[in-house]
């Protein structure tokens, strides 16, 4: 069992490094699309396996949202939003792509630095799939920091959250219904509100490249 | 029923304050029926915390203490503990607040129907109530939250005239000021947890804080309560926040807030940290004496009579520091009496400064309510148009002045015993630096009489200047009451300071241990005996076994006034003798040929200090600008001359701080907050990898 969750863990790490080496929005939603099924796959196996041993359907429910709403709705309602946007070639990003993912490679290094010797995740296999989830959320951080345009911010929010999921997900084998409901309904909101943001962004300034937002201030 | 006891008078002054602010609010609407009842609340809470304090000191009890809740917060503990030194104060807070909501009775009448009431006295209410917080928290946490609500409180009341630009700004500096104060007393009281563990306020063993330690929480306390006291070079606020407040604000700011200072200083340096190192006496008694002399020198140019008294304040918060200073020098060299002498003074002068200063600030109302204006240049011959105000001013004048048998002179006389008391023993640099400042004292009191000799002279003497003075009339009879009581009460304690030495010796014990009053013994002008300067010296060994007792300075007041007296009228007879019959003539002043004096040919208050300006120009920076308008030189058409006084610390030290912080901040400003998202998700970034780096490291 721990050695799939080790190969998905890895996966999804490599998906992340996948989206940082992307140029252009359309791949990054695919991107994203392939590391959210890759995640609602690792729910699935979790589930299974707590179905069999316990007979409790909750992971599963969760594997299903994230199907619905991490594969499919959030992906089409990242693909509308961008349709909106007037389709204009720029540079999306402050440094290159080799130098981008050697700086990602140094956050996986430097992920695995701090969280090997948290205490209570002793024990080789379950250290690796949370370092690699860490790592996850460090990269969607730093994919944010790198991205000019407001959809980059978008994407880089969502993978923060998939990171931040699977980290818990490996820690805990499962956390409480209630919680993932929770998060999940916070992360729809905070899509919703940002697709509105960038549109109207967009309106005003004839970009959502977020430099221009310089000139707001006082 | 059980006997009344200081607990429950205490609770009984507490709600009848906070009474007091919740009838503001109800009867906001009518304002008559709100300035009524809130001040009558007050009268009745001051009456309560009289009693409650007196009761205390006389009763022998060492302390008492009143739990109204228990804070569920942790370190925190919201418990008031009423000793003698906060006793005294409560007194000396009561006395004055009690006096001063008679006169608002009178005072805000002025303001009905125009402002805000309600609003005035709930704050009005809250801030009397803040300062017995300050004076009774027996929890430094506790008493830093009362300090700040003191000074939230009264910064809201110094700029109850918001419409005016000159009040926001003081109400600007002030709170600015009085901030920044607050600041260096937060890191003290940190300090004092990293080193106890505790927040109370319980006197600390010498080696539960080391020597380091002690000396940089003694700068932060005495940093943070010089700027309460507006001790130069702190003071800026006060000569704007004081003229700028209403009149019966000012005296209650002038007359009992910038003391919490002085108890503050008691409570933390003297009680909390204990004596230790001598340079830090040192640095209070030169604080004191700069603020002293400079203060007074300041006061002394002034024209606007609020602007003199907020001066003078910063002078007698140097005489109390000069007190304190002695005290505590007195303190590390084991003479306890003469540190109980000097704590006497000191305690004694605040008391004092309390009733004249303001008795001063409500008569300068008084004036200002009558005539609406505060420039003495545009006041003068009020003493006929408001006689009884006048005679208040005077006695008031006469006590800060420290004119015999007026109170005002008791405090600055031990003050200087204690000086002299100290100076016979020491060393050679701590002898000169107390002969200095008894030196210095001497000249800020003649600087001080003649200072009030022109408030008193320029504006209730002479013509009338303007058409407002000239048709000023009384005050209503609860402001003149008000007045009435505090200069009644400084005649009083200059003619019975026994009873307020009794008191204070209370405070003085509790905090030094020792009792100066044995010495101090006798009644009415006996107080003015020599002190015997014999028991407080050590016994000088001769050689050989025979010890001796050096010999007491006979300084008698009593024998010095008699002497006086005598003097006076021998130089009466001497005139009557060979002077020739004395004549009485009437008419009218020789006028210099002109057809009628008129106001302008009088003296004037720049005038007045013109000698003493030249004297110390150094400390003004005073530039005169002469215009001439008109062709010709020779006969100009007319002449404006303007006379700029600075003052040296705003312009050499406050306004080139306040330009480089400003610079400063505008450039980390274009550094740090680029307005690039990306840059602020970056800060983020790197404060999660630096948070985990350190969890790695620790």
């Amino acid at each position: 069992m721990d050695s799939y969750f080790d190969i998905l863990s890895a996966l999804i790490l490599l998906s992340s490094f996948l989206l940082v080496s992307h140029k252009r929005i359309k791949s990054y939603i695919k991107t994203f699309r392939i590391q959210s099924a890759l995640i609602a796959l690792t729910a699935g196996i979790m589930g299974i396996d707590s179905l069999i041993r316990e007979g409790s359907f909750d992971i599963l429910i969760v594997c299903v949202i994230i199907v619905l709403l991490k594969v499919i709705y959030i992906p089409r309602l990242l693909y509308r939003t961008y349709g909106t946007v007037e389709y204009k070639v720029e540079k999306d990003f402050y440094l290159n792509i080799p130098l981008l993912i050697l700086i990602c490679c140094g956050l996986v290094v430097f992920a695995y630095f701090s969280v090997s010797n948290i205490g209570s995740l002793d024990g080789a296999h379950l250290n690796l799939q949370v370092v690699n989830s860490f790592s996850v959320i460090l990269i969607g951080f730093f994919f944010m920091i790198s991205r000019k345009k407001a959809i980059g911010q978008m994407i880089g929010f969502l993978v923060i959250e998939n990171g931040i999921f699977v980290t818990a997900f490996f820690s805990t084998h499962g956390m409480p219904f209630v919680v993932d409901i929770g998060i999940f309904i916070d992360m729809i909101t905070a899509i919703l509100i940002m697709g509105v943001m960038v549109t109207r962004i967009n309106e005003k300034f004839e970009s959502i490249n977020l430099d221009k937002l310089k000139n707001l201030k006082g | 029923m059980d006997d009344i006891t200081p607990e429950h008078l205490l609770y009984g002054s507490i709600l009848l304050y906070l009474a007091a602010a919740f009838a503001a609010i109800l009867f906001s609407r009518s304002h008559k029926l709100c300035t009524i009842w809130s001040q009558v609340l007050c009268i009745a809470g001051a009456a309560a915390g009289t009693a409650s304090s007196v009761a205390l000191l006389f009763s022998g009890q060492e302390s008492i203490t009143i739990s109204p809740f228990e804070a569920s917060i942790p370190y925190l503990s919201i418990s008031m503990t009423l000793d003698h030194l906060s006793a005294l104060f409560l007194l000396i807070l009561s006395i004055l607040t009690f006096c001063v909501s008679i006169y608002s009775i009178g005072y805000l009448s002025h303001y009905h129907g125009k402002r805000n009431i309600g609003l005035f006295q709930f704050l009005y209410a809250s801030f009397i109530l803040s300062m017995i917080l300050v004076f009774t928290a027996n929890h430094a946490i506790f008493f830093f939250m009362a300090w700040e609500i003191m000074a939230v409180v009264s910064y809201f009341l110094v700029v109850f005239e918001s419409e005016k630009e000159e009040t926001r700004k003081a109400g600007l500096i002030y709170v600015v000021m009085t901030h920044l104060g607050s600041a260096f007393l937060l890191m003290a009281i940190m300090l004092m947890f990293y080193y106890t563990n505790s927040f109370a306020l319980t006197p600390v063993s010498l080696d539960q804080i080391p020597e380091s330690g002690r000396n940089i929480m003694f700068l932060l306390f005495l940093v943070g309560f010089a700027t309460k006291a507006g001790v130069i070079p702190l003071h800026i606020w006060l000569p704007y926040a004081h003229p700028a407040a209403p009149g019966n604000v000012s005296s209650l700011m002038s007359g009992i807030m910038i003391k919490t200072a002085v108890y503050g200083l008691l409570r933390f340096v003297f009680f909390y940290l204990g004596v230790s190192s001598p340079w830090w006496g040192v640095l209070i008694l030169l604080l004191g004496v700069i603020s002293a002399v400079l203060g007074v020198l300041y006061a002394y140019i002034e024209q606007n009579m609020k602007k003199l008294l907020a001066y003078s304040s910063i002078e007698n918060m140097g005489i109390i520091f000069i007190g304190l200073g002695v005290g505590f020098l007195a303190l590390t060299q084991e003479k306890q009496t003469v540190a109980a002498l000097a704590l006497t003074a000191a305690l004694l002068h605040c008391f004092n400064h309390t009733l004249f200063k303001g008795g001063l600030f409500l008569s300068v109302g008084s004036v200002h309510y009558a005539t609406h204006t505060k420039n003495m240049e545009e006041l003068g011959g009020l003493i006929k148009k408001m006689p009884v105000t006048a005679v208040f001013f005077l006695c008031c004048s006469l006590s800060i002045a420290a004119v015999v048998p007026f109170n005002g002179f008791i405090g600055e006389w031990l003050t200087y015993q204690s000086i002299f008391a100290s100076i016979a023993s020491g060393n050679a640099a701590m002898n000169i630096t107390l002969i200095l400042s008894a030196a210095a004292l001497a000249l800020t009191g003649a600087l001080a009489a003649a200072c009030f000799i022109k408030l008193f002279g320029i504006s209730f003497l002479g013509l009338p200047r303007s058409e407002q003075a000239a048709q000023a009339k009384e005050v209503p009879f609860s402001m003149n009451l008000g007045t009435g009581v505090l200069a009644t009460l400084c005649l009083l304690a200059g003619l019975f300071p026994q009873t307020m030495i009794a008191l204070i010796d209370r405070a003085v014990v509790s905090v030094v241990k020792a009792s100066a009053e044995p010495i101090l013994r006798g009644s009415f002008l006996d107080l003015y005996r020599p002190i015997n300067f014999s028991a407080l010296l050590p016994e000088v060994s001769f050689s050989g076994s025979m010890t001796a007792k050096p010999a007491g300075i006979i300084a008698a007041p009593l024998v010095a006034a008699i002497a006086m007296i005598l003097l006076v009228l021998a130089a009466l007879l001497v005139l009557r003798l060979f002077g020739g019959a004395y004549r009485e003539r009437r008419y009218g002043t020789w006028d210099c040929g002109f057809k009628e004096l008129n106001p302008r040919m009088q003296y004037t208050g720049t005038a007045f200090s013109k000698p003493i300006k030249i004297v110390f120009k150094i400390f003004f920076r005073t530039s005169k600008d002469l215009k001439r308008s008109g062709d010709d030189f020779y006969h100009p058409k007319a002449m404006e001359y303007t006379i700029v006084n600075e003052s040296p610390f705003e312009k050499y030290f406050y306004i080139p701080l306040l330009a480089w912080i400003t610079n400063w901040s505008r450039r980390l400003k274009f550094m740090i907050q680029t307005g690039s998202v990306h840059t602020y998700l970056l800060y983020i970034f790197v404060a999660v990898l630096v948070l985990m780096l350190y969890n790695r490291m620790v």
